[in-house]
C-alpha cells in the first residue's frame, strides 16, 4: 500500500522546516542520492523502484531462487535455522520476509525439537508421571512460538500467504505489511529478527538496523543472511562471470524479466562486505556481533544480540 | 525518523519529564565513535540524577526512562544515548540493561558481556535438575534475568560452557574457603592440619558442592569428556589440585632454603612445575619428581572419589568418604614404603658390598704384590 512510503515523506519534510538544518549529517533533503544497483538515483525512488521489481518477480520468485543458486538458498536459509537454534516458545518477526521461507523453516523447526523433546520424556517417565498424563492428554503447558512475516511488498506476501494455505502450515504465522525502517510493531516484542536477501534493497540500512534494535526484546538476535564478498579469487571470478552472464539471462527466459535481475546481481556488488556490515551493525548497538561465510563468502550471515 | 518516534513514545510515557524534548536527539553515525568515549561522562551523569528515579519494575518503561533520560544527556554530550549504567551491586531484582561497549573497559559501573554471559550461567543453573546440563536450562536462566531465550546464541559450546562455568565456581568456592583456613592459621586461631587430613577435608568439600546436582552429574562429566572440552576441563582440574597443594603447605618449588612468595593460585597457571620456569635453578631430581607426583596423586584420588560417588547411595554419601579416607591412607602408606624401600635397598647394597670385600680379602685378591 502506498501510505507507509508517503508517511514517513511527509513527516520528513515537516520536520526539516520545523528543526531547520538538521543536526544528522544524513538531511532530510529530496535530492540525496542513493544506487539502485549501477545506476544512482534519488532515495525515495528507490523505494518505488525496489518495490516494482518485487511486484514484478513475485509469482516466479521461489523457481528464479531455485534456478539461480541450483537449489543452494535452501541450505543458506537451513544453516540460518541452525545456527539461530531457536528456544521453544520465541518468537520470530521475519522481515522482507515475502515469501515465508524462514518462517516456514522456523517453524517446523520448533515442532520437531517439541517432538523430539515429547518423544525423549516419554522414555524415561516414571509412574507418577504416566499416570499423570492419562488424565490431561492434551496438556501444552510451553508457551507456543509464532512467526511474523512482514514485508513491504503485498505481492510477495499474497505469494507467501497462498504457499501457507496449500501446505496448511498457516498456525502460528501471521503476514503483516510494513516498512523495513519503520516497522508497525512495539518495542520489545520479538527474541528472533531475521532479514533473509531483503537488507540490500533497504534505502537506510541503518534505519532498518535500529528498527530491528528496538522491536527486539532484551537478549534478542538479530541474524542477517546476506551476499556479501567472496573472499576467494578464483571463485570470485567465477562468481562474477555467473551472476552477470548467466543470471540475468535466466530471469528473460524463466521470469520474462531481464531487468529485475541486472538490478538483483547489480545491488549484491554494492552491498557493504562482511567486515562493514558488522561494523555498522555494532554501531547500531548490538553486541556480540559475527559473521559465518557461507559458500565460500557468497553468503554471509550476521548476528548480533540486544544486551 | 523511526528516533523520532522512539522519543516521542519515551516522551508520552514520562509526562514528568516535561513537555517536548528541546532538541531531537543526535543520531549520527560519526558521533558513534565519540559515543564511546563519551559513555564514561554520560554514564556518571546519569548516576548523579539515578537517587529521584522512582523505583520501576517493568523493564520496557525502565528503558524507555533511561532512553529519554540520555536523549537529554545527549545535547550536552553529543553520544547515543541507548544505554544505561547500573552498578553491578544493585542488579538484583531489576534486570540490568546497561552493557559495554566493545572495548571491554573495566569500571565498577560496566559490565562487560563475559561478566553478564556469567550470570545467565550462574542464573541457568537452578534449572539443571529440570532440564539437565542443556541450553533449555540456559535459555531458562536467561529468562529469569529478563532476558530473551535467544540470547542462548551467545554460547556456541551450549551445555560445554554451563558445565565448566559450574567447575569454575566450584573451585573459586573451595580456594576462598582453603584462603580462609590458611588465614585462621595464620593468625593462630587454628590448628594447622596434617597434610592427610587436609587433603581429605579439601576434597570432601569440594566433592560436596556436587551434591544438588548429583542426579545429573553423569551427564555433566559425559559433557567434560566430549573432545572439544577436554582441555578446559583438565586445565580446571590440575588448577584445582594444584591450589589443593598449595594450601596443604606443599611449597616443593623453593629454591635453597629462600622463600619466594608465591602469586596468587590461580594466575598464570601451567602444568608444569615452577622448576621449570626457572631452570637456572638447581635441584634434585627427586624434589622435582615429587611436585608431579604429588599432583598425580590427588588426581587420582579425585577422580576415583568422584566415580564413586556418582553410585553411592550411603547416607549423606559416608562411603564416599569412607573411599576417599582409604585412598589418602594408600597414599600415604605409599610414601613411607617408599623411604623404607629405599633405605632398605641401601643397607642391603652396602652389606653387599661389605661381603664382596671380605671375600676379596679372604681369597686375597686385595692384596698388593
Amino acid at each position: 500500500m502506498a501510505a507507509p512510503c508517503r508517511g514517513p515523506l511527509l513527516l520528513r519534510v515537516s520536520f526539516r522546516r520545523f528543526f531547520g538544518v538538521s543536526a544528522s549529517a544524513r538531511s532530510f533533503s529530496e535530492d540525496r542520492k542513493t544506487h539502485f544497483g549501477f545506476e544512482t538515483v534519488p532515495e525515495e525512488e528507490k523505494a518505488k523502484r525496489v518495490y516494482k521489481v518485487f511486484e514484478n518477480v513475485a509469482q516466479k520468485y521461489d523457481v528464479m531462487n531455485d534456478a539461480m543458486s541450483l537449489g543452494i538458498h535452501r541450505l543458506w536459509k537451513d544453516a540460518l535455522l541452525h545456527v539461530m537454534h531457536p528456544q521453544p516458545g520465541a518468537r520470530l518477526l521475519d522481515v522482507a520476509g515475502g515469501t515465508g521461507d524462514i518462517a516456514f523453516r522456523f517453524l517446523e523447526y520448533v515442532r520437531s525439537q517439541q517432538e523430539r523433546r515429547a518423544a525423549r520424556s516419554m522414555q524415561t517417565q516414571s509412574w507418577q508421571d504416566i499416570s499423570s498424563n492419562y488424565g490431561t492428554e492434551d496438556k501444552d503447558g510451553s508457551p507456543e512460538s509464532s512467526a511474523v512475516v512482514c514485508d513491504i511488498n503485498k505481492e510477495m506476501l499474497k505469494v507467501g500467504k497462498q504457499k501457507a494455505d496449500s501446505t496448511g502450515t498457516s498456525a502460528g504465522l501471521s503476514w503483516v505489511v510494513g516498512d523495513a525502517e519503520e516497522l508497525p510493531f512495539d518495542d520489545d516484542q520479538f527474541d528472533i529478527y531475521t532479514i533473509a536477501f531483503g537488507i540490500r534493497n533497504v534505502t537506510h540500512i541503518d534505519q532498518a538496523l535500529q528498527e530491528a534494535l528496538r522491536v527486539l526484546k532484551p537478549g534478542g538476535r538479530f541474524m542477517c543472511l546476506e551476499f556479501s564478498k567472496v573472499t576467494n579469487p578464483v571463485l570470485a571470478r567465477l562468481y562474477d562471470a555467473y551472476s552477470f552472464q548467466m543470471i540475468p539471462v535466466l530471469g528473460e527466459v524463466i521470469a520474462g524479466d531481464w531487468k529485475s535481475y541486472q538490478y538483483l546481481v547489480e545491488s549484491i556488488r554494492r552491498f557493504p562486505d562482511q567486515e562493514e556490515f558488522k561494523r555498522m551493525i555494532e554501531d547500531t548497538g548490538f553486541y556480540c556481533a559475527q559473521y559465518h561465510n557461507l559458500t565460500g563468502g557468497v553468503v554471509a550471515l550476521h548476528s548480533g544480540f540486544k544486551l | 525518523m523511526a528516533t523520532l518516534l522512539r522519543a516521542l513514545r519515551a516522551g508520552r510515557a514520562l509526562r514528568g519529564l516535561g513537555g517536548a524534548l528541546a532538541a531531537p536527539p543526535a543520531t549520527n553515525p560519526q558521533c558513534s565513535s565519540l559515543r564511546r568515549g563519551f559513555q564514561c561522562s554520560m554514564l556518571r551523569l546519569q548516576d548523579e540524577s539515578k537517587s529521584d528515579r522512582p523505583p520501576d519494575s517493568s523493564s520496557t518503561t525502565y528503558h524507555e526512562h533511561y532512553q529519554a533520560h540520555s536523549t537529554e544527556q545527549d545535547t550536552t554530550t553529543a553520544s547515543h544515548g541507548a544505554s544505561a549504567a547500573e552498578p553491578e551491586a544493585e542488579d538484583a531484582p531489576r534486570p540490568n540493561t546497561s552493557y559495554q561497549d566493545q572495548s571491554g573497559e573495566q569500571g565498577e559501573e560496566y559490565e562487560t558481556e563475559e561478566q553478564l554471559q556469567a550470570r545467565i550461567l550462574t542464573a541457568a543453573l537452578e534449572f539443571v535438575p529440570q532440564h539437565g546440563w542443556s541450553m533449555e536450562a540456559i535459555a531458562s536462566g536467561a529468562e529469569t534475568l529478563g532476558l530473551s531465550s535467544a540470547s542462548t546464541g551467545m554460547f556456541h559450546n551450549g551445555s560445554g560452557d554451563l558445565v565448566l562455568h559450574f567447575i569454575a565456581q566450584c573451585n573459586s568456592q573451595l580456594t576462598e574457603i582453603l584462603a580462609e583456613q590458611h588465614k585462621q592459621v595464620q593468625l593462630g586461631q587454628a590448628e594447622p592440619k596434617k597434610t592427610a587430613d587436609f587433603l581429605r577435608d579439601a576434597v570432601e568439600t569440594r566433592l560436596r558442592m556436587h551434591i544438588p546436582y548429583i542426579e545429573t552429574w553423569p551427564q555433566a562429566m559425559s559433557i567434560l569428556l566430549l573432545p572439544h572440552n577436554i582441555p578446559d576441563s583438565l586445565k580446571h582440574l590440575s588448577t584445582l589440585v594444584d591450589d589443593i597443594w598449595y594450601y596443604a603447605g606443599d611449597r616443593s618449588t623453593d629454591v635453597s632454603g629462600s622463600h619466594h612468595p608465591r602469586s596468587p593460585p590461580s594466575s598464570a597457571h601451567t602444568f608444569l612445575s615452577p622448576f621449570h620456569h626457572h631452570p637456572h635453578n638447581i635441584r634434585p631430581a627427586t624434589l622435582q619428581m615429587n611436585w608431579y607426583t604429588k599432583r598425580a596423586a590427588l588426581t587420582g584420588i579425585y577422580n576415583t572419589t568422584e566415580l564413586v560417588m556418582l553410585q553411592d547411595s550411603s547416607a549423606d554419601f559416608e562411603d564416599t568418604w569412607n573411599f576417599l579416607d582409604n585412598r589418602i591412607q594408600d597414599v600415604v602408606n605409599m610414601a613411607s614404603t617408599a623411604k623404607q624401600v629405599q633405605s632398605t635397598g641401601e643397607a642391603v647394597v652396602q652389606g653387599l658390598m661389605g661381603a664382596a670385600v671380605t671375600l676379596k680379602n679372604l681369597t686375597g685378591m686385595n692384596q698388593r704384590r
